[in-house]
């Protein structure tokens, strides 16, 4: 994909990522990240939590994965994501993104981007900023 | 400082922006940050073959490579426990590649209050700044956390 491909209001394809608790636990290793929270329902509801959450900064990955898919080549120049609510393992997340800016200048597109649960509740929002390789 | 806030904000970003407080190196090797990359949903192969001529850490695999410290010492008591996780902004200066030996250095970027139905809440954000062996800015990861007042 090229930056003249880009529109804005383009919406990248829907996806729904891999939250089994084998990939969890694939990323707590990769990332050093040992807590019960992220790999165990029940050690999450005992600290007042849904069930076991999936890490903040995986989501992120999970979001850049997306990007990387959507424009092969691209580079990510900037990530920023919110976390609004706790997005729990093992359950179907939908994650969106759209072209909500783009820069002839730069040759960089900002995306607005959005991962929600099964019930349809908003768990991240962020943007990033792209370029092509193109 | 304001009815709201009880806190001199002004007097803490006037002492505490921008001073350097903690600073670590970082190793990032190749099996953790393809592991991290197929964890993550990762197809590009720039992530996940260690053969490929652009291969490279995912981009946001800094926010892992934190300080041990959160606040400088001596920073005033804001709220009570460490707050709440905020959100995490990625800069993306230059690809990370395996075996770089990374410098990070953490310093209070920002310092700020929002006032809503639950209150008024302070943000505070950490930012580390990551430099390579050449001492090429490679990325910048700002943490952001709330906590209530």
């Amino acid at each position: 994909m090229r930056f003249e491909d880009v529109e804005l209001g383009d919406e990248l394809p829907v996806e729904h990522p891999d939250t089994s608790l084998p990939k969890i636990e694939q990323w707590c290793e990769a990332a050093d990240q040992h807590f019960a929270r992220f790999v165990d329902h029940e050690a999450a509801k005992a600290e007042g939590l849904p069930g076991a959450l999936v890490p903040g900064i995986m989501s992120q990955g999970f979001l850049l994965a997306m990007i990387h898919r959507w424009a092969p080549g691209c580079t990510v120049h900037k990530i920023d994501t919110v976390f609004r609510g706790p997005l729990v393992i093992e359950t179907e997340l939908t994650i969106t993104g759209a072209v909500t800016d783009t820069d002839d200048e730069t040759r960089m597109a900002e995306i607005d981007l959005t991962i929600a649960t099964e019930e349809g509740r908003t768990g991240v929002i962020g943007t990033a900023l792209v370029s092509f390789a193109g | 400082m304001s009815e709201e806030n009880p806190l001199d904000l002004e007097a803490i970003r006037s002492e505490w922006l921008g001073v350097e407080f903690d600073e670590r190196t970082f190793e990032p090797e190749a099996s953790r940050m393809i592991a991290w990359a197929e964890a993550c949903g990762e197809t590009d192969p720039r992530f996940l073959d260690e053969n490929h001529p652009d291969f490279q850490a995912p981009p946001n695999m800094t926010t892992i490579f934190n300080s041990g410290r959160f606040l400088p010492e001596g920073f005033p008591n804001i709220g009570s426990g460490f707050g709440i996780d905020g959100g995490k902004t990625v800069e993306c200066l230059a690809p990370i590649r395996a075996g770089d030996v990374l410098t990070g250095t953490a310093t209070i970027a920002d310092v700020f209050d929002k006032t809503g139905r639950s209150g008024t809440m302070v943000f505070i954000v950490q930012r580390m700044t990551f430099s390579n062996q050449s001492g090429e800015p490679v990325s910048v990861v700002d943490w952001k956390t709330i906590r209530g007042i």
